[in-house]
């Protein structure tokens, strides 16, 4: 499969979609291939980002009959005349365009406004993308996609920074989980399973501390940043699948 | 005067103890010699094998030598310490499936499995084993994935396949073999020597980084396209047209591209 096959692929594999064989291939592509592990990142940011907004703002049980409850007190509220004179006119023209939709000239050129911004702001970032290609090789450092950028800006998205932490907080508690799950397997190993893993998991930390101290003389050091959230990967797919044995 | 032997003057008795006492002993060797004689059990097996097989492996312990061979048939040889693993291959349309790891799940302490397989040349091979080495040679499949949870050392050798990924936290890696182009090639190491021998003519991007020796060595395979990164934690750049992607990354060991 090419990078497009995989892209494809990655809605369904953050959906948990995938037959065991697929997902390993498109998990083990991730790894390998930094401009999917980009559209992936892109696609993991807008999947999180929806569902903030959709658990922040929960539907009313039954939201239909509610609002059939609500149009009725409206109707009934209404002079009877005034009822007749909405219903002829709404059987005239229903709302906008014959389109069901009630707008006000107001409200319409307000939309056409917006859909004008939008387009304006989307052929700018496909000119940027256009007049500075994006290099595969400068791409490795980390920098923010577009999609990224324009959330953080707009606020409604973590920045750099604030994502790297949530991560990092993310495996390390992952990574609480997994040594728990060791500490009650750990009994049944030999000796020489043991030692190998005390002495992989010391070379882990070594590494893990080291990036920690160059990471807090130098919070924008991407390449310990990346090198320590590595490391960390390591340690979780250690513990987890030492965890099995 | 002439010495008699110590032995010659000892008196029957003791004697007769002492070679009771060599029977005894002789006893207990040979009690123990059906211990001995099987303190390790063979397995082996063959599958005929269609055209791209592919072979999954999960080891707990031990090293697996994956070898491509002209036969259209899938050989499996395992060589298990005590206590003894379970090995239960499956054998999938188009897929050969063992996993030691799964078959011996909460069984406690189990013993080494050395495999030795043989799989045809355009095999995919997609190995791993917790603690162990893990040897991949002549093969030329779409697909080698050699992945060591520990430590052990990972030797590919005469590959030719698009997608090479290689990985393990103590041990060394070698890779022997070609970059095809469009492939896809990354090798992954906490601390050993990563060795890449490959044809000058590959064609490449490379993103190689070494935090902490910063020792990355390119020989015949540098040139002016390549960047220093990160007071030269990292080096990327273009070999030939760059057609292909290698991705090195050896957090506290180095990093040595060869001429094939």
């Amino acid at each position: 499969m090419n990078c497009g096959n995989y892209q494809n692929l990655i809605s369904a594999y953050l959906d948990g979609e995938l037959d065991t064989g697929t997902w390993r291939a498109v998990e083990t592509h991730l790894e390998q291939c930094d401009e999917c592990t980009r559209v992936f990142s892109d696609f993991s940011t807008i999947l999180e980002f929806c569902d903030e907004t959709y658990a922040a703002e929960p539907e009313p049980p039954n939201s239909h009959a509610l609002w059939c409850r609500i149009n009725n007190i409206i109707e009934s509220e209404l002079p009877e005349t005034q009822a007749e004179t909405v219903a002829s006119e709404g059987r005239a023209s229903s709302g906008f365009w014959n389109t069901g939709l009630n707008l006000s000239a107001g409200q319409i050129a307000s939309a056409v406004a917006g859909i004008a911004l939008v387009s304006s702001l989307l052929t700018i970032v496909a000119f940027q993308n256009l007049t500075t290609p994006a290099d595969p090789l400068a791409g490795q450092d980390g920098e923010e996609t577009v999609v990224e950028k324009v959330l953080a800006d707009l606020g409604i998205g973590d920045s750099k920074v604030e994502r790297n932490e949530r991560r990092l907080k993310e495996q390390r508690a992952a990574i609480e989980y997994w040594k728990n799950r060791v500490e009650v397997r750990r009994a049944s190993w030999n000796i020489e399973t043991r030692v190998v893993f005390d002495r992989n998991l010391s070379e882990i930390d070594k590494a893990v501390s080291e990036y920690t101290r160059l990471l807090n003389e130098n919070p924008h050091d991407t390449i310990s940043n990346e090198m320590l959230d590595s490391a960390l990967k390591e340690k979780m797919e250690l513990l987890r699948e030492f965890s099995e044995l | 005067m002439k010495r008699i032997p110590y032995t010659t003057c000892q008196p029957p008795k003791i004697r007769f103890l002492k070679g009771l006492l060599m029977i005894v002993a002789a006893s207990a060797v040979f009690a123990s010699a059906p211990q001995v004689l099987f303190a390790q059990k063979k397995f082996d097996k063959s599958y005929p094998a269609s055209k791209n097989v592919r072979l999954n492996l999960v080891n707990r312990t031990g090293t697996v030598t994956v070898q491509g061979w002209e036969r259209k048939e899938v050989r499996i040889s395992a060589s298990l310490e005590r206590p003894f693993a379970q090995i239960e291959p499956q054998n999938l349309s188009g897929e050969i499936r063992i996993n030691v790891v799964q078959d011996n799940h909460g069984r406690g302490e189990v013993g080494d499995v050395n495999f030795t397989i043989y799989v045809p040349y355009d095999s995919t091979v997609d190995i791993e084993t917790r603690i162990g080495n893990l040897n991949v040679s002549n093969v030329q499949g779409g697909f080698v994935r050699a992945h060591i949870t520990s430590e052990g050392d990972v030797s590919l050798a005469n590959i030719s396949a698009s997608s090479v990924s290689a990985k393990n936290l103590i041990g060394n890696i070698f890779f022997d073999g070609i970059i095809k182009p469009g492939g896809t090639y990354f090798f992954k190491s906490m601390s050993g020597d990563v060795n890449i021998r490959i044809p000058l003519k590959s064609s490449f991007k490379l993103l190689a980084t070494a935090p902490s020796t910063r020792n990355i060595a390119l020989g015949s395979f540098s040139n002016s396209s390549m960047r220093l990164l990160g007071d030269g934690r990292r080096v990327v750049g273009k070999v030939g047209g760059g057609e292909a992607s290698v991705t090195v990354e050896n957090q506290r060991g180095t990093i040595t591209f060869l001429r094939r």
